[in-house]
């Protein structure tokens, strides 16, 4: 172990003292006097109930927050009385602007109040009646292929949270959100695939190797950048086409389901950047150039053949040299309108209009 | 950047042309001919759904999964093939029994059913009407700040274990989100709670803090999970039950019944946990005693915390009157002594009965308890 109380309790008999006085009825009313600022949060609409919007009250709420925490580095609950030798916890994320979004209360309510379970809420029984193996083979190299990228998606915020100061705790509530949310899509991509009666199909060495990019990002900024703005984006589009090819209400619903959930990630992504850049508009630079190096991993991952292939079976629904052309129409228009979407979204995130600097555009020719 | 893919896929001309091939509908479709074993799990209970118990087939289930992961050092999904080219994610734990738990498909399940939102469950309203005197209303805000204050460390914790375990135990790494969330959701609705008292927050507990540190800085995710879920956890629960006998409110009550059955959850996962490395992984057993040791230092040293001593006596003894302060204290001796009772029933539960005889804790305990009036 790396850490040692700084001395041996049981030895203390000073402790000893002071916990049989307060227990012969003692107390020594230390605390009673050390009062925060007196508030009553309410609820603005009962029927929404106690949001954290209500509780942004004065030095508690998440307005109060400075750009940079200088003096917190425990736990304490923002707004609580400090006292001293409070233990130094090790944050290493302690700038409002390196990881916030005007967003992200909102967000994490949301995530809350649309949770759903993979277990109960998809309907599996109707995949009994499904017989087109074709299909579901595809269908289960897709859920493969998605089971590992919400692998990855739900440890890049397990890899923060540890790091980002306890200050932000909306912000850290949000990350849980997203772990929950991607834990989710790999329990539900999972059973979807061994479902299928195709079993597990293969694992996608381009795509891990982009993910791993993604995951090894040297800064907040540029993983939130990468992975919720970025992949995020490509990966709506994923389970969208997921929901618009579905034959059946079980992949209709777990296409929906899960694209809501991403959804959320994606839009904090944005807001996240906006903030980011409006309070520190030098890094526009260095994340551009971020994105100029980093851009290649969309093609890694969304062309991977483990996904764009089973996409154009889907899209066909056969192995009809026919079909097959209307599937690859469909995966170009797919992949033409995601590609649309992200320079938008990064176009409204303050990080200028890519389309002519990104080497992306060129692979659609 | 530290690390940077083998590939740049927009300058590999082989990696564009296929993906140009594949938008013409020019297919390889090599990945439909890799050997698998062909399943079709169904749900076994068709009322509970699809759980993981039912996808516990052949190499895709937990049961079959070896002690040691040898093979999957990427983010494979537990029995898909594994093509040449996949990256090594240097995953620090890959032996089952530093992270499993009996019964860890089960309380993932549990945890994605019984999520609750803390906006929406609590009847805040209700709690609106309520003006609690200035004893008691102190006093629980006390409570409800150093609650706020500890809740989190069961979300850094096991947060900052999960990108370390290898993906294999995608079960365990899904349970730990999870719990990053119900802990998330604990922190919440404590705030929530402190601030609508109409009392604020109060005092930051030092001693605590403390404790919080110990269990951040475990050497390994056995003694984080030892420390965390079934220590501190443990004793977490038994303060939510007496603190729901003790809450000024019914709404309170309510709030201190859906934490609780969060908090067993983990609470189980970690005897659970603990269960089976003492099952399969013996040789820990000193290792484990040697970290307990200290993690009940750290308890015992919690007795500094007045902040959270002292508010209990006065909601339990609902005062702060003589005679409220005698019977606060009277219920205070019957929590800590359950509390300590349970903890040392639980280890013996796991496998780890001689925890008692070896416990300064214990020793220390019974000697309060013959101190104390019958």
């Amino acid at each position: 172990m790396a850490y040692y109380a700084e001395k041996n309790f049981f030895e203390d008999e000073q402790l000893i003292e002071l916990v049989t006085s307060i227990l012969s009825g003692n107390l020594t009313l230390e605390w009673y006097q050390a009062q925060g600022a007196r508030v009553r949060a309410r609820p603005a609409d009962p029927r929404r109930g106690l949001t954290y919007e209500d509780c942004n009250l004065g030095p508690y709420g998440y307005d109060a927050i400075p750009e940079l925490i200088r003096n917190r580095y425990s736990m304490a609950a923002r707004g609580s009385v400090l006292v001293t030798k409070l233990p130094d916890l090790g944050y290493t994320v302690n700038r409002r602007s390196d990881v916030w979004s005007d967003n992200v209360v909102t967000l994490y309510e949301e995530a809350k109040s649309r949770r759903w379970a993979p277990a109960v809420d998809v309907p599996w029984t109707e995949l009994a009646a499904r017989a087109d193996p074709v299909r579901e083979a595809a269908m289960a190299q897709v859920c493969t292929f998605l089971e590992e990228v919400a692998l990855v998606a739900m440890e890049m915020p397990s890899k923060w949270v540890f790091s980002i100061n306890q200050e932000f705790l909306e912000l850290k509530s949000f990350l849980c959100a997203q772990m929950i949310d991607e834990a989710r899509h790999v329990e539900a991509c999972r059973k979807r695939a061994l479902a299928s009666g195709q079993g597990l199909g293969r694992a996608s060495a381009s795509a891990e190797q982009a993910l791993k990019e993604l995951l090894s990002a040297e800064t907040y900024p540029e993983a939130s950048l990468g992975m919720n703005l970025l992949l995020g984006g490509f990966v709506v589009a994923m389970y969208r086409a997921i929901a618009a090819l579905a034959g059946m209400r079980a992949d209709r619903l777990l296409g929906t389901l899960a694209m809501q959930d991403v959804a959320r990630s994606v839009a904090y992504g944005v807001g996240h950047m906006r903030y980011h850049l409006a309070h520190q508009p030098a890094k526009a630079v260095a994340l551009g150039e971020y994105l100029d190096r980093t851009e290649h991993v969309v093609l890694g991952i969304a062309g991977s053949p483990e996904f764009l292939e089973p996409l154009v079976l889907l899209a066909a629904g056969s192995l009809d040299r026919e079909r097959l052309a209307a599937g690859s129409r469909f995966a170009r228009r797919w992949f033409r309108a995601a590609l649309e979407e992200y320079f938008e979204r990064a176009a409204a995130a303050g990080l200028g209009d890519r389309r002519e600097r990104s080497r992306l555009p060129r692979l659609d020719s | 950047m530290s690390y940077l893919s083998t590939i740049d896929f927009t300058e590999d001309q082989a990696f564009v042309d296929r993906f140009q091939r594949t938008m013409r509908g020019d297919l390889e479709l090599s990945w439909m001919d890799v050997p698998r074993e062909r399943v079709a799990c169904r749900p076994e209970n068709a009322r509970r759904g699809l759980t993981f118990r039912d996808l516990d087939v052949g190499a895709y289930g937990f049961t079959e999964m070896p002690e040691l992961i040898r093979e999957n050092r990427s983010f494979a999904p537990r029995g898909a093939a594994m093509p040449e080219g996949l990256p090594d994610l240097q995953a620090e734990v890959s032996r089952k029994s530093e992270v499993w738990a009996y019964n860890i498909e089960g309380y993932y399940e549990e945890a994605m059913t019984r999520q609750w939102n803390a906006t929406t469950d609590i009847p805040w309203a209700e709690l609106q009407s309520v003006d609690l005197p200035e004893d008691i209303g102190k006093a629980y805000a006390q409570l409800l700040t150093f609650l706020t204050e500890v809740e989190m460390i069961a979300t850094d914790v096991p947060a900052k274990w999960m990108g370390r375990l290898n993906a294999d135990f995608f079960e365990v790494k899904n349970f730990i989100a999870t719990q990053a969330m119900d802990e998330a959701r604990h922190a919440e609705i404590f705030r929530k709670r402190a601030l609508s008292t109409g009392w604020g927050l109060m005092r930051a507990s030092a001693q605590n803090e403390f404790n919080l540190k110990f269990l951040r800085d475990a050497d390994s995710f056995a003694e984080a999970s030892l420390a965390l879920h079934l220590q501190a956890e443990g004793m977490v629960l038994t303060l939510f039950r007496f603190s729901e006998y003790i809450s000024p409110t019914e709404g309170d009550k309510k709030l201190f019944r859906l934490v609780m059955q969060d908090e067993a959850r983990h609470v189980g996962y970690g005897m659970q946990h603990l269960k089976w490395v003492l099952d399969h992984f013996p040789e820990r057993r000193e290792a484990i005693h040697h970290h307990l040791d200290e993690a009940e230092n750290f308890v015992f040293g919690g007795g500094y915390a007045t902040e959270v001593l002292e508010p209990f006596i006065i909601l339990s003894g609902k005062g702060l009157k003589k005679e409220n302060i005698a019977e606060g204290v009277r219920i205070t001796n019957a929590f800590q002594l359950k509390q300590t009772d349970e903890y040392f029933e639980r280890l013996a539960k796991c496998g780890l009965p001689e925890r008692r005889e070896r416990s300064r804790l214990w020793k220390m305990v019974e000697m309060r308890k013959q101190t104390m009036p019958a």
